[in-house]
C-alpha cells in the first residue's frame, strides 16, 4: 500500500492534530475557573494517534473511544461548539448536555463515545464490526483504550471475540505510560501490550505515537487488512500525555521535568511540522494560517458554549428511552 | 572445566526488536517480552555453569528487566544451579537506541569480555556502532533476521561463557564482519547487512517492507537462504560474510531486465523487477542521487534526504567481531574443555 501523503491530506492531518491541541489546551485552561461540570481527562500530547488512525475513515466507520476521548471524537468530525457545549454540560451540547466529557457521543458520524467505563469500548466495536460483516459492508470498528483498559477482561474478550469471528475491528492500545497514576510498566505483565495478539492469533505492531507518519503507515495497513476481510489487528501506539489523568491530578508519580521534556522533544505537532517543511511539502505560512483559524474556532466555541442555555427540569424524562416506531 | 578469574559478560536485550509494522504486513510473529525474559534466562544459567560470576544488564522499563529479576529472585528462592550476580546499569531511559549505546559504553568501561546481543538486525547495528573490539554473541528475537543467529539462547550463552574463560584467542573464534558506511553531511552511519534507498519521503513506521518503495539496496553479504530484501542479492549474487566484496542490486520498476522471487519478509514472497546487479568493492565510494527519499539501515528507515544533500555509502571490514559459536564448542570439546566440565559434575 502507498503510504504517499498528498499536500491537501497533509493539511487536514496538521489541522486535526491543531484543533484536538488548542481544544484540550483550553478546556484546561477553563476547567480552572470552575464553570464545567464534572470531571475532565485530556487528550493533549496523544493527537498524532488519533489523527493518525482516523485519517484513514470515512463516516460509516466506527469509532469506539475511551474516558480521554476529546481527541478521537474531534477527528472523528465532531464540531467543536456542540463538542464543548456538551462538555460545559449545556442544551446545545451534542448530546443535550447530558453526557459530558466521558460520554460525548455522535452516532450519526460513526462515534459512539468516549466512555467512562475503562475498557468498555472492546465489546462495542466487536458489535459494529460484526454487523459490518454481517451487512457485507467494508466499514471498518476502531476501539481505542489505554495501557489501563489494556488489563480488562472486556478488551482481552473483545480481542478473542473479533479474531475467533475474523471482524474488521482494530483495537489501537494507546499506551501512555500511566494508568490513571499507575505506571504500565509495573502493571502490564507482558511489558509490550501488542505482545498479547499473538495470544489471540491476531497481527500486532507497536508504533511511535509522537509521530504521525509512523501511526498514520501502521494504521493504513491495519484498516486495510480489515477492510479487504482480513480480519482484526492490534495497534500499540507508544505516546505520552501532557496533563494529568485528570484535572486535578497533581501529578506526583511523574518526574519534574518529565512533561517539559515530553513538550519540548516529542511534541507531534512540532515534529510534523518540522518534517513537512523540511520537505517543502508545506510552508511555515500554511500552518501559521491553520494555527490562527483554529485559535478562533476554539474561541468561538468557547463563548458559544459558555452563552448556550442549560437543560430544564423537564429534559430529564427525554432521551431516556429509544423509539423504534 | 577452565577454573581461574571470568571477566562479566554484558547482555543487550532490547524491548522494542520484533514488534514493528511488519507483523501488520506480513506473516511476521510478535516476539514477545516474556520470551526475551526467557532467553535471558537461559543465557544467564549456561553464564552460571562456566563460572562467570557477574553479568551486566541493560535496564528497560518495558517488562524485560522486570521478568528477570522476577526471575532471579525465583531462582535464589529454589536454590538451583548458580547464576551470574546480574548488575543492572544505571542510567536513564529514552525508549531510543541512545539506551542501547549508552549500556554498550558502560559495559566496556567495565571490561566485559563480550556482549550478548539479543535483538534483531537494527539492535545489532546499533551495539555494533560502539562495542569496538569486543566479541558479540548474536542472537535475533525475531524471524525476519539475517545478522544474529536464530539459534537456543542456551547455547549462545555457554559460547559467552567459554569466551568469559579466556582459554581462547579472539582470532581463533570470531569473525571481523563487514559493514557498510552511510556518510551524510556530518552524521555516519553503519549498516550490518544492507542498505536500501526508498523512494518513501518520511520514516514513518521506520520498517521495510514495500518492494515499489525501493530504488536501490547495497549488501555487505547475501545469503541464498536468509529473508528480507538481502535474500534479493542472495538469490541473483550470493556473496558470503567472509567474501572481500559486497553486492548491489538496482530495481528496474519501469523497465526490468529480469525477475527474481524473494521472501523479502516471513511469508511475504514478491517478484521483483531487476535492473542491474553488481559487486559492490571494498573502499569502493557511492554516492546517492536522488532527489528525495529515505535510507533504510537493516531495513528500518533512518535517514530522510532531499535533493542536495550529500549522502555517500562504502563498504569496509570494520565491522564488529562476532562469536562463531559452532566453531567455539567445536574448540571446546577439542581442547577438553567440555569433557573436564562433565567430569566434575555429580549427575551420572
Amino acid at each position: 500500500m502507498t503510504t504517499e501523503l498528498n499536500k491537501e491530506l497533509l493539511l487536514r492531518a496538521y489541522r486535526m492534530m491543531r484543533r484536538i491541541r488548542d481544544f484540550e489546551e483550553r478546556v484546561h485552561v477553563e476547567f480552572a475557573t470552575g464553570e464545567i461540570p464534572g470531571f475532565v481527562h485530556l487528550y493533549a500530547g496523544e493527537e498524532a494517534s488519533a489523527t493518525g488512525v482516523i485519517l484513514h475513515l470515512r463516516k460509516e466507520d466506527y469509532v469506539a473511544s475511551t474516558h480521554r476521548g476529546h481527541g478521537h471524537c474531534i477527528a472523528k468530525g465532531m464540531a467543536l461548539r456542540s463538542m464543548m457545549a456538551e462538555i460545559y454540560g449545556k442544551k446545545s451540547g451534542i448530546c443535550g448536555g447530558k453526557g459530558g466529557s466521558m460520554h460525548v457521543a455522535d452516532l450519526d458520524l460513526g462515534m459512539m463515545g468516549a466512555n467512562g467505563i475503562v475498557g468498555g469500548g472492546g465489546p462495542l466495536i466487536c458489535g459494529a464490526a460484526l454487523a459490518a460483516k454481517i451487512k457485507r459492508t467494508d466499514n471498518v470498528a476502531i476501539c481505542f483504550f489505554g495501557d489501563g483498559g489494556s488489563n480488562q477482561g472486556t478488551i482481552l474478550e473483545s480481542l478473542n471475540l473479533s479474531s475467533v469471528l475474523q471482524l474488521p475491528a482494530i483495537f489501537v492500545a494507546e499506551n501512555n505510560g500511566y494508568a490513571e497514576s499507575t505506571a504500565s510498566r509495573w502493571a502490564v505483565a507482558t511489558g509490550n501490550i501488542a505482545d498479547r495478539g499473538a495470544g489471540f492469533g491476531m497481527p500486532a505492531a507497536i508504533v511511535d505515537g509522537h509521530d504521525f507518519f509512523a501511526v498514520y503507515e501502521a494504521a493504513g495497513e491495519a484498516v486495510q487488512r480489515a477492510r479487504s476481510g482480513g480480519g482484526p489487528s492490534l495497534i500499540e501506539v507508544k505516546v505520552n500525555r501532557y496533563f494529568g489523568h485528570f484535572e486535578g491530578d497533581q501529578q506526583t508519580y511523574r518526574g519534574p521535568d518529565e512533561v517539559k521534556k515530553l513538550r519540548e522533544t516529542k511534541d507531534c505537532l512540532l515534529l510534523f511540522r518540522g518534517t513537512v517543511t523540511k520537505q517543502n511539502l508545506l510552508t511555515d505560512k500554511e500552518l501559521d494560517q491553520i494555527d490562527e483559524e483554529v485559535k478562533n474556532e476554539v474561541e468561538d466555541a468557547v463563548a458559544f458554549a459558555k452563552q448556550a442555555p442549560k437543560p430544564q427540569a423537564s429534559d430529564l424524562l427525554t432521551d431516556v428511552y429509544v423509539a423504534y416506531a | 572445566m577452565v577454573h581461574g578469574q571470568k571477566r562479566p559478560i554484558g547482555i543487550v536485550a532490547n524491548p522494542e526488536s520484533g514488534c514493528d509494522v511488519r507483523r501488520l504486513v506480513s506473516c511476521a510473529s510478535v516476539f514477545p517480552t516474556s520470551e526475551k525474559v526467557s532467553m535471558v534466562v537461559r543465557v544467564l544459567a549456561a553464564l552460571g555453569s562456566f563460572g562467570v560470576q557477574k553479568a551486566l544488564m541493560m535496564p528497560d522499563k518495558s517488562g524485560i528487566a522486570a521478568g528477570v529479576r522476577r526471575a532471579i529472585l525465583s531462582h535464589s528462592a529454589t536454590a538451583g544451579d548458580p547464576w551470574p550476580e546480574v548488575q543492572f546499569l544505571e542510567q536513564r531511559i529514552e525508549h531510543t537506541a541512545d539506551d542501547t549505546r549508552a549500556a554498550v559504553r558502560t559495559m566496556l568501561t567495565a571490561g566485559v569480555r563480550a556482549i550478548v546481543v539479543l535483538g534483531g538486525d537494527g539492535t545489532h547495528r546499533v551495539v555494533a556502532s560502539e562495542c569496538g573490539a569486543t566479541p558479540l554473541v548474536t542472537l535475533s528475537t525475531g524471524t525476519n533476521n539475517v545478522f544474529p543467529d536464530l539459534r537456543e539462547a542456551t547455547i549462545a550463552g555457554i559460547a559467552a561463557g567459554l569466551c568469559a574463560t579466556g582459554e581462547f584467542d579472539t582470532s581463533e573464534i570470531c569473525r571481523r564482519n563487514k559493514r557498510l558506511n552511510i556518510r551524510f553531511d556530518n552524521r555516519h552511519e553503519i549498516a550490518l547487512v544492507e542498505v536500501a534507498i526508498c523512494r518513501n519521503r518520511n520514516i514513518g513506521s521506520r520498517a521495510l517492507w514495500n518492494p515499489d518503495d525501493v530504488s536501490e539496496i547495497f549488501v555487505t553479504f547475501a545469503e541464498c537462504d536468509s529473508i528480507g530484501f538481502s535474500s534479493i542479492a542472495g538469490l541473483l549474487r550470493p556473496t558470503s560474510r567472509d567474501a572481500a566484496e559486497g553486492c548491489s542490486v538496482r530495481f528496474s520498476h519501469e523497465n526490468p531486465v529480469s525477475w527474481v522471487s524473494a521472501p523479502i519478509a516471513p511469508g511475504l514472497i514478491r517478484n521483483m523487477p531487476i535492473g542491474l546487479v553488481r559487486p559492490l568493492q571494498l573502499g569502493q565510494q557511492i554516492r546517492i542521487d536522488a532527489d528525495y527519499g529515505t535510507i533504510a539501515l537493516d531495513g528500518e528507515r533512518e535517514i530522510e534526504f532531499t535533493a542536495g544533500d550529500n549522502v555517500c555509502l562504502s563498504l569496509d571490514r570494520e565491522g564488529p567481531l562476532t562469536v562463531d559459536i559452532r566453531k567455539t564448542l567445536e574448540l571446546a570439546a577439542d581442547r577438553g574443555l567440555m569433557a573436564s566440565r562433565i567430569s566434575h559434575s555429580p549427575n551420572p
